[in-house]
């Protein structure tokens, strides 16, 4: 079988990931530019990385040669963390609008083992709901208050949504990277339902059952209305988009944003986002470099905000940066083996493709069994305002630990 | 808001989706009908069982579906019949409007509202906050237009 894999914009995470499928029968080619293909006759074309109107003569083209397209990973098919860019008017546009037939896998990164199925032609088995395969359960009690950050530890069994810490499982399907196994709340890269995002967000109003919600009189006769002011519903979600939308905002429904910036679309995706979520998303969507994008950060913020980082912790992350080299090295020699053998080792530490695991002071969960883990244990931090800076990005926070501008090198 | 004049935005808006529950909602327009009090022609009531059924899902769909502005009226403060329906709904609707503002849109065409059933000028009042905001709404650019 003839496959071929066309990477478009963006984050080349998921492109890299199909170096795998060469472990199968397959005749596969990696294409990083599609510009330049000149087209010829394929059984089966993938399409990785966000893709913007423009692109749309380019993937006719390639849809006309070949007998199948698989959009691979949720920036294809739904826009993915990059279409949070369109929150601030960019024009990220998932495959639906210009190949609705295509056959699409979500996932950030998407799962190597449903392209395989896809592309071989097997049925691919609807997964079961994330919640179900979850280690927490769920009570769906009213909440009295939201938690940004929480230890962990001291609840194993509740679900995070009982525990105030907002997570998507609810709308997600079971999946491979498994955020929830490593502390970090599902973001819901694997709808397992369409407008997934704004059906979170109504089940999550409804949660928040007795969190105070700020009412007023109303003109005439003694009844009240919704207020307008800020109340404990609207201080403690800072960044509803990022945090409910982060991997749909293209295909949610909503009206494309129109808040105004100059900034890139990498800078428009960051910006608004909170600190605690900010390595999540330099771990899924830096590409090549999002092992030592995120650290950067991190590190960045830790040296500001004054957070220690013990000897085992930095042990741990410079391990992470040279497999970082050794990815880099058996993507360059397109090396099936050396690729997955690498990127176990990367999940040991990090948890997931996603680094999950990797958080400010440290990593949430356990690496090793052998090694003391409130040495490298991550505590939730204090959020302090101020503007942190490191080789490649400069950004700053507000008092709630929104980002507010960020610059970020080119080419990093 | 009180600053807005309603005749600026005339003829810019003609359709204004208020969910009203079965009971204090639905019976202060019944009240308001009884009295022969007028309120704006945009107006369009759709009769559910609470409030609580409503939420970004229903909303989102009238929005997408041509409404200008959209809102709950629901029963007074611990007077829900089922319970708590009205206070979550609003609960919901706040996040919504949060959301819009955040998407650089205005958060006045969505609110949710309480009424009398033995009072129609409650639902009127209610009523004329509605197109009261939608008009603030629209005059400050911040409509809701259907891109998507
Ligand atoms: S951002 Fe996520 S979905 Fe997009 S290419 Fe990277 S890993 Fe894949
Ligand atoms: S919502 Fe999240 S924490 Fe709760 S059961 Fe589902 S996946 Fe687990
Ligand atoms: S747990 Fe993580 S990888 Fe799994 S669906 Fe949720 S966000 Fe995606």
């Amino acid at each position: 079988m003839n496959v071929k894999v066309f990477q478009f914009n963006g984050c080349n995470k998921c492109f890299h990931e199909t170096i795998l499928l060469k472990q199968n029968d397959m005749e596969v080619e990696l294409i990083s530019n599609p510009k330049d293909w000149k087209g010829e006759k394929i059984d089966v074309a993938v399409v990785s990385g966000y893709l913007l109107p423009e692109d749309k003569e380019i993937l006719l083209n390639i849809q006309s040669n070949a007998n199948k397209l698989i959009a691979y990973g949720d920036c294809t098919t739904t826009g993915g963390i990059f279409g949070l860019a369109n929150q601030k008017g960019a024009n990220i546009t998932p495959i639906s609008k210009i190949i609705p037939e295509s056959f699409k896998i979500n996932g950030c990164l998407a799962e190597i083992e449903e392209l395989t199925a896809t592309i071989k032609g097997g049925e691919v088995d609807k997964p079961p709901s994330l919640c179900k395969v979850c280690k927490r359960r769920s009570t769906c009690e009213y909440l009295d208050e939201v938690h940004r950050q929480i230890d962990i530890f001291e609840n194993e069994e509740a679900c995070f949504n009982d525990l105030g810490f907002l997570c998507n499982g609810y709308i997600a399907t079971e999946c491979k990277e498994r955020c929830v196994d490593y502390g970090t709340q599902c973001r819901g890269c694997k709808p397992i339902i369409d407008r997934s995002g704004v059906r979170m967000l109504g089940m999550f109003g409804t949660l928040m059952g007795n969190v105070e919600v700020a009412t007023e009189a109303s003109k005439y006769g003694a009844t009240d209305k919704l207020a307008d002011k800020d109340d404990d519903m609207t201080e403690s979600l800072p960044d509803i988009v990022g945090n409910f939308f982060r991997f749909s905002l293209p295909t949610s429904g909503l009206p494309k944003g129109r808040i105004h910036s100059k900034g890139s679309i990498l800078e428009n995706v960051f910006t608004g986002r909170l600190i605690e979520e900010f390595p999540l998303i330099t771990g899924l969507l830096g590409g090549d470099n999002s092992i030592s994008m995120t650290l950067s950060i991190i590190e960045a913020y830790e040296k500001g905000a004054e957070i220690e980082v013990n000897e085992q912790t930095k042990q741990y992350r410079q391990k992470l940066r040279s497999l970082e080299k050794e990815l880099k090295n058996a993507i360059d020699a397109q090396d099936a083996e050396k690729y997955k053998d690498v990127t176990e080792k990367i999940r040991k530490i990090a948890g997931n493709m996603n680094l999950s695991n990797v958080f400010y002071g440290g990593f949430k969960t356990p690496i090793d069994g052998a090694d003391n883990f409130d040495d490298y244990k991550a505590e939730p931090f204090e959020i302090k305002e101020g503007t942190y800076k490191n080789g490649i990005v400069e950004f700053s926070i507000d008092s709630k630990g929104v980002i507010k501008e960020i610059k970020i090198k080119e080419g990093a | 808001m009180s600053s807005c004049d309603i005749n600026e935005c005339e003829g810019k808006y003609d359709n204004i989706v208020v969910f009203m529950c079965n009971e204090c909602g639905q019976g202060s327009a019944n009240t308001a009908g009884v009295g022969r009090m007028p309120y704006d022609p945009s107006v369009r009531i759709v009769r559910v069982q609470c409030t609580g059924q409503i939420g970004p899902i229903q909303i989102m769909d009238a929005l997408n579906n041509g409404a200008d502005a959209v809102s709950c009226v629901g029963c007074c403060i611990g007077a829900c019949h089922f319970f708590n329906g009205n206070l979550l709904s609003m609960r919901r609707i706040k996040l919504m409007k949060k959301m819009f503002k955040e998407l650089g849109y205005s958060d006045q065409f969505i609110n949710q509202y309480t009424s009398r059933a033995a009072e129609g000028e409650t639902a009127v009042g209610d009523f004329e906050d509605i197109v009261e905001r939608l008009c603030t709404a629209i005059t400050e650019g911040g409509t809701f237009e259907n891109e998507c």
